[in-house]
């Protein structure tokens, strides 16, 4: 039975423990498409990992990932597969620094997608138009800024046309200068009708783009709704306490 | 000295400030007395090894001669390399050579204490650093000096006769080129099939499931910890007597190389493989890749480059590894240049064939050592994320 709520993506009662730290303490969450769901947090929160358990790249001790209906935490489902459908873009960049902008978005669409290397080139081609830096297309990455840098992985992840979009504290490492055009660029996204998890530490993103706000604390959520509503009326002592710490 | 000059600004040649400050006649004359120190040791010992060399300090002794003479069984005499050896002795025992270290070792010395005594009290850095210089120059040369005349206390002749009868070399040239040849070419397929073989293992041996790693791994501690002279014969055997195998010895050598390489090139590529972030997997992965997609496009060629330094350390010790093919057979025409020189060594019992392989491996691996500074550097500049 495919998707019967229409959810994107769906976490049922997740846990996760590394050794004996329960990171994840039964995580519920339903993202529905054209979502940008921003979860804030206290760090060591536990958000990082939630949003990684969406493409498992942290695999749950406990409880199920649903991605477009499918169980993708059933070991007979090809994540590989399923990552392709969902584009991650990290704190750190991760760019591969042997190979040209181009190359770094052309070279999943060819190896994976099995794309000819002129198709592989146009899609990078107009990413890379999208994020502002065609001309940057035979760069290497040591020779871009950290928000160019940032802006081709973005490119990279949606040059693989996923369904869905997570950032990592993308803009967490950038000199502040360069946070805003990667902001942009997300903000661009937004518009156009990505679904997005964000995790994130600019609030003002979280509550001008966000449809959706989720505050964790200890491995839980804390508190979910409209931005706005939380921004400025906190139901939680916890929420309260980091939201006054933050603004 | 006035404390004026530690502020002068000289200008150098190339336009920079130069901030290190003047100099004075006392730090400048310690530093002149180190160098000298220096030179007298070394390049007058050179010098009047040359004059004995050419004869300029008189004939041959007839009693040397005498000595050096090496009897063949039919009553022939040799004495291949004897004005060689006797000029190369007499040179080191001569009053020349007594004054000129006796000179070096008193102005080594002098430079020593003086500078050590005065370069806390110079008023500029140049001359601190001249009054340093100096000092350790003129240690180093006293030492020299003093180890030079403990040698030449000792029984020369016998030593000189044994490892330095360079004349005695004179028809071996061809041999030893040959020998490089052969020492290149068993390195060189040895390293190349290594890496291919190191670069598998270290594949599995990172593997998160243990029936893959446990092989590997087996295999890596097998090859690193048994000696390569037990293994050449044992595998040579092996496959003869075991498997009925019969190939050359050369060949056979390769093989044992090329396995022996590979356990450690496994060790390298698996360190190189290990310090790439993390984050590089996770991201390949996320583009949909598979773990050995991820390996082969984003992890291994990023680590190949980072381990380049450490494997061509690694082709220079196979170098010299390669001389212990010695224990097995090889015809003429395939022995190294250690087994060359085993061969000179057994018809003339003279050791000067094997001084002669330090310096033929010593000219295959300078360069080369040269060569991995010179990648180490080019990488550690920053040239290590192009391609």
């Amino acid at each position: 039975m495919p998707n019967p709520d229409g959810s994107l993506v769906k976490l049922e009662k997740i846990h996760k423990w590394f050794g004996q730290n329960h990171v994840l303490n039964g995580i519920d969450l339903t993202v529905q498409p054209k979502n940008v769901v921003v979860i804030i947090g206290p760090s060591g929160s536990g958000k990082s990992t939630l949003l990684r358990t969406i493409n498992l790249l942290e695999e749950p001790t406990e409880g199920r990932v649903l991605f477009d209906g499918k169980d993708i935490t059933d070991i007979r489902t090809d994540v590989n597969e399923v990552r392709t459908h969902i584009g991650i873009v990290f704190q750190s960049f991760n760019l591969f620094p042997h190979m040209t902008a181009r190359r770094n978005i052309t070279i999943s669409l060819r190896k994976v997608l099995g794309k000819s290397e002129e198709e592989a080139d146009e899609i990078a081609m107009e990413e890379l138009e999208h994020m502002g830096l065609p001309e940057k297309a035979d760069a290497y990455p040591s020779q871009l800024s950290g928000g160019q840098q940032q802006r081709i992985a973005i490119a990279r992840a949606l040059a693989m046309r996923p369904k869905l979009m997570l950032f990592d504290e993308v803009t967490s490492a950038l000199d502040p200068e360069l946070v805003k055009e990667v902001l942009d660029a997300m903000i661009r996204l937004a518009e156009e009708g990505m679904t997005m998890v964000v995790v994130t530490h600019e609030m003002g993103f979280a509550r001008e783009v966000g449809t959706r706000l989720i505050f964790t604390d200890g491995g839980r959520i804390v508190e979910d709704g409209k931005p706005r509503e939380i921004f400025d009326a906190p139901q939680d002592e916890r929420t309260k306490s980091f939201l006054s710490h933050v603004l | 000295m006035s404390r004026a000059s530690v502020t002068d600004t000289l200008k150098r040649s190339d336009g920079r400030p130069d901030t290190r400050g003047g100099t004075a006649p006392l730090p400048a004359g310690i530093l002149i007395a180190g160098i000298a120190a220096t030179l007298i040791a070394t390049v007058g010992t050179l010098i009047v090894q040359l004059v004995y060399a050419w004869g300029g300090a008189g004939g041959m002794t007839p009693g040397c001669v005498q000595e050096l003479t090496i009897k063949l069984a039919g009553g022939e005499e040799l004495v291949n390399g004897a004005l060689g050896v006797c000029n190369v002795v007499r040179a080191v025992i001569s009053p020349t050579q007594s004054f000129l270290f006796w000179v070096a070792l008193v102005v080594g010395l002098g430079a020593a204490v003086a500078g050590l005594i005065f370069y806390r009290s110079m008023p500029t850095r140049r001359m601190r650093d001249q009054c340093i210089s100096g000092a350790v120059l003129g240690i180093q040369s006293a030492l020299l000096v003093i180890f030079l005349m403990w040698f030449r206390s000792g029984n020369v002749f016998d030593f000189a006769r044994n490892f330095l009868n360079f004349a005695l070399l004179q028809d071996s040239f061809d041999g030893f080129v040959r020998g490089a040849k052969n020492t290149l070419q068993l390195a060189f397929v040895g390293e190349l099939g290594g890496i291919g073989v190191g670069l598998v293992l270290a594949v599995l041996v990172i593997s998160q499931h243990r029936v893959v790693r446990a092989p590997a791994r087996i295999y890596i501690n097998f090859f690193r910890g048994t000696p390569l002279i037990w293994q050449l014969p044992f595998f040579f055997y092996l496959l003869s007597f075991g498997f009925g195998i019969r190939l050359e010895t050369f060949t056979v050598a390769t093989i044992v190389f090329v396995l022996n390489t590979g356990a450690y090139a496994a060790e390298v590529f698996r360190a190189g493989i290990e310090s790439i972030d993390k984050g590089q997997m996770e991201a390949a992965r996320s583009l949909g890749m598979s773990y050995l997609q991820a390996m082969r496009y984003a992890i291994v060629p990023q680590a190949v480059r980072r381990v380049i330094p450490p494997l061509m350390n690694e082709f220079v010790i196979l170098i010299k590894d390669t001389a212990l093919i010695v224990v097995l057979g090889l015809t003429a025409e395939q022995l190294d240049i250690f087994g060359y020189a085993r061969q000179g060594y057994a018809s003339s019992f003279n050791a000067t064939f094997f001084t002669a392989t330090a310096v033929a491996y010593l000219v295959v691996t300078l360069p080369l050592i040269r060569l991995v500074n010179y990648v180490e550097e080019r990488l550690r500049s920053g040239m290590a994320g192009r391609v």
